[in-house]
């Protein structure tokens, strides 16, 4: 039975168990510098994950825009404000079980409907080779065409400068408040 | 592995996400939490463009830009976050008392 599973379904499966159990470990953590390590290992995940739906420019992506960026912020700004005291923050155990019931309670109606819809479950791509090569990407991003993604790309890159413009102006120190 | 398995991890990943910022008192932790469920939503547009998309091509795409999005907001709010810092000398989402002056 077991010699019928593909390789990549086995790959699949402990990649997934290895992200759950990661990003709980992530969220759970007291350590907020250790929940930041968890967190750069489930983005390793998720790297492996998109190498196995055959989307390699999304892994690459993936590794230096969240692991070589996002995750280097959060170091980041965890080292700015390390405080003494600040780790052992505890929440209530009647606040636990409550998240405990409300996320499962989302995560069972999310189920239910998603269970109910029969077409999911074929495992047949639809994904031509060709379809997710490095060029098909450039040549998408950068087209003219009415499908093509040069106006959002565009958009996108007006968006980062401002948004780092104003990083920058809020964090600054303001120097009437210090004195 | 089939589109279904793919998105019940989505959907196990999101919930974790909901369930740290429902329970952490650290703001940089609720950042983090907020980052997971983020990721989860990729992996259900990376799926759905494997899987199901008549332009596969696109549907991945679209993740690049969701993910350049999460870049922006990340900075904004760790400048932010580090503002409120300065200011409170805390992190603690409990103890953060909003001035009115």
């Amino acid at each position: 039975m077991i010699l019928n599973i593909p390789f990549s379904d086995i790959v699949f499966y402990f990649v997934a168990a290895f992200m759950v159990l990661l990003s709980i470990a992530a969220v759970s953590s007291k350590n907020v510098l250790r929940s930041a390590i968890f967190l750069i290992a489930t983005f390793l995940g998720t790297a492996i994950l998109y190498l196995l739906l055959k989307a390699e420019f999304m892994a690459m992506a993936q590794i230096m825009l969240y692991v070589g960026g996002v995750v280097v912020f959060i170091i980041f700004a965890i080292l700015l404000t390390s405080h003494l005291g600040e780790n052992k923050l505890s929440t209530p155990i009647s606040q636990k079980f409550l998240a405990v019931f409300l996320a499962l309670t989302l995560l069972g109606v999310m189920a239910k409907f998603l269970f109910n819809t029969k077409e999911l479950s074929e495992s047949v791509a639809q994904k031509s080779p060709e379809a997710s090569s490095l060029i098909a990407y450039g040549e998408r991003l950068l087209s003219y065409a009415p499908n093509g993604f040069v106006l959002p790309f565009e958009i996108i890159s007006i968006l980062l400068f401002m948004t780092l413009v104003v990083a920058i102006t809020i964090a600054k120190k303001d120097n009437k408040e210090e004195k | 592995m089939t589109l279904l398995h793919c998105l019940i991890l989505a959907f196990i990943l999101f919930t974790i996400g909901i369930f740290g910022v429902l329970t952490n008192r650290h703001l940089i932790g609720m950042l983090i939490s907020i980052e997971i469920m983020l990721n989860a939503a990729n992996i259900n547009f990376v799926a759905f463009a494997y899987f199901k998309a008549q332009d596969p091509t696109a549907g991945t795409l679209f993740s690049i830009f969701s993910i350049a999005i999460t870049a922006c907001e990340m900075a904004v709010a760790l400048a932010i976050l580090i503002a409120m810092y300065r200011k409170h000398h805390s992190l603690d989402v409990n103890t953060q008392e909003i001035n009115h002056e």
